[in-house]
């Protein structure tokens, strides 16, 4: 048992070399979301103020929604098979091994990607039902 | 001991006597929700979708406040300890998660459905309106008109037809609203904001400002009419006429101290040599049905008073208080008065 809480620096950095595809499916999901914000927003703020044509803006950005969309469910799926609560059963996985949170911070990503993926269609929903600039 | 009793009693005396002061409060705040200017006193269409909006969420908000305390109570006095896990779980992923998803999506989606109608364009009539420090400058514009028909303070409508709003605003931000008829629209310096509104039931009305936009924010108000179409259309015409000259010596006496006192350089009377356009336009002001924006009535003690003591009526107002002698404002608010 005490030795293996011994801190071993290199077994460390290892370990997060491997897990730095999980950090960055963590971050994904709400960067997609936030990406997806600042670009609907910022174009049709642009498009009114500049006369633009906000028909075709709309259709852009129903484009880009559905890319930012497809792009939270791949990063939800690929999260919850990194999860593995159907093959494994074990849903907390309380314990500290390497193992235990490399499925940890699949389940993490996996719940991002969920408010991720409701953040991004709550920003489309105004593309669909508010038509202009009015 | 003696010191303590005293004390309690005082306590209690000031607590009675506080009773009656916060009845008498909540009834001047219920007395608020009057007919004039409430958002449940609904007159117009886009007053009606608000108002539906208004008492969907008031009924699931206090269904989702009994869900809420229901289950607190169920699991601190019916079933205390352990929960089942996946029961647990069940209820936080279904509670937690879908049901708020769903709720905020389904609200999310109607508030959204709602915000293009009032932006329908209009059916003819354009009212712009500028919010002055605190007054409103008011202009109609019927279609096809090359000029406007100049007001002030007082918004009138057609019932049944659409009316198209622009806003604009002269320092300050201001907020345009007449509760009973519909949303309200921010008005900014240099830039036009623009909605609709459409009033299906005749009579009169209140409207505020409902941006904070200095020391009289609360005193910039309105009166609103919806009127029918025929008697909005005489009213207009009548309102596009030239002042009535003066009708009795009095009256005549009032506009010269009118003329004498400079008024002129900030109010417009059309018709006559007063062209200013700092102040509110004058010319019909004895027809209206308030006076300095919503502040007081348009008879002659208000009239007298408003021009003798305007910064108390209305603090930080540009119109400075005259002193004038009490046979001079007498037949100045005579003149006021006669200028229907």
């Amino acid at each position: 048992m005490t030795e293996e809480r011994t801190p071993d620096r290199r077994e460390d950095q290892k370990e997060f070399a491997e897990e730095e595809a999980s950090l960055l499916k963590i971050t994904l999901g709400p960067l997609i979301w936030a990406a997806h914000f600042v670009v609907c927003y910022g174009l049709v703020a642009v498009t009114c103020a500049k006369g633009w044509d906000i028909g075709a803006v709309r259709i852009g950005l129903g484009g880009l929604s559905a890319l930012a969309l497809a792009g939270v469910l791949w990063v939800g799926w690929a999260a919850w098979r990194q999860w593995g609560v159907t093959t494994t059963g074990d849903r907390v996985n309380r314990l500290g091994s390497a193992e235990d949170r490399h499925h940890f911070l699949g389940h993490a990503a996996f719940l991002l990607s969920i408010i991720s993926l409701i953040g991004v269609v709550f920003v489309s929903l105004p593309l669909v039902l508010i038509g202009g600039c009015q | 001991m003696n010191v303590m009793m005293r004390d309690r009693n005082d306590i209690r005396r000031s607590c009675f006597s506080r009773v009656p002061a916060l009845t008498l409060l909540s009834l001047l705040v219920l007395a608020g929700c009057g007919r004039e200017q409430s958002a449940l006193n609904v007159a117009g269409r886009d007053a009606a979708a608000i108002s539906l909006l208004f008492w969907v969420m008031l009924v699931g908000a206090v269904l989702l406040w009994l869900m809420v305390n229901g289950a607190f109570l169920y699991v601190s006095r019916f079933a205390p300890g352990r929960f089942d896990e996946r029961h647990g779980r069940r209820l936080l992923i279904g509670g937690g998660i879908v049901l708020p998803t769903v709720v905020l999506t389904a609200l999310l989606v109607w508030g959204l459905s709602l915000l293009p109608d009032s932006r329908t364009p209009g059916d003819g009539l354009v009212v712009r309106v500028t919010g002055e420090q605190w007054w409103w400058r008011v202009e109609y514009w019927p279609e096809g008109a090359t000029e406007p028909v100049v007001s002030a303070n007082e918004i009138r409508l057609p019932v049944g037809e659409r009316t198209e709003f622009r806003l604009l605003a002269d320092k300050v931000i201001h907020s345009f609203w007449i509760p009973a008829l519909g949303g309200k629209m921010d008005m900014f310096p240099g830039r036009e904001t623009t909605f609709t509104l459409l009033p299906d039931k005749p009579g009169t009305y209140r409207g505020q400002c409902a941006e904070f936009c200095g020391a009289s924010h609360a005193w910039m108000a309105f009166v609103a009419v919806a009127m029918e179409p025929e008697e909005f259309d005489a009213w207009l015409q009548a309102q596009a006429e030239d002042a009535a000259p003066p009708a009795d010596d009095a009256a005549r006496r009032g506009q010269a101290v009118f003329r004498d006192e400079g008024c002129g350089a900030c109010h417009t009377v059309r018709g006559t040599d007063a062209v200013g356009q700092v102040g509110p336009d004058l010319t019909h002001i004895g027809s209206r049905l308030s006076l300095g924006a919503g502040r007081a009535r348009v008879t002659l003690d208000d009239l007298a008073t408003w021009v003798a003591h305007t910064d108390a009526l209305k603090p930080e107002v540009r119109m400075p208080s005259y002193d004038l002698g009490e046979d001079e404002l007498r037949d100045l608010a005579h003149y006021l008065k006669g200028l229907r």
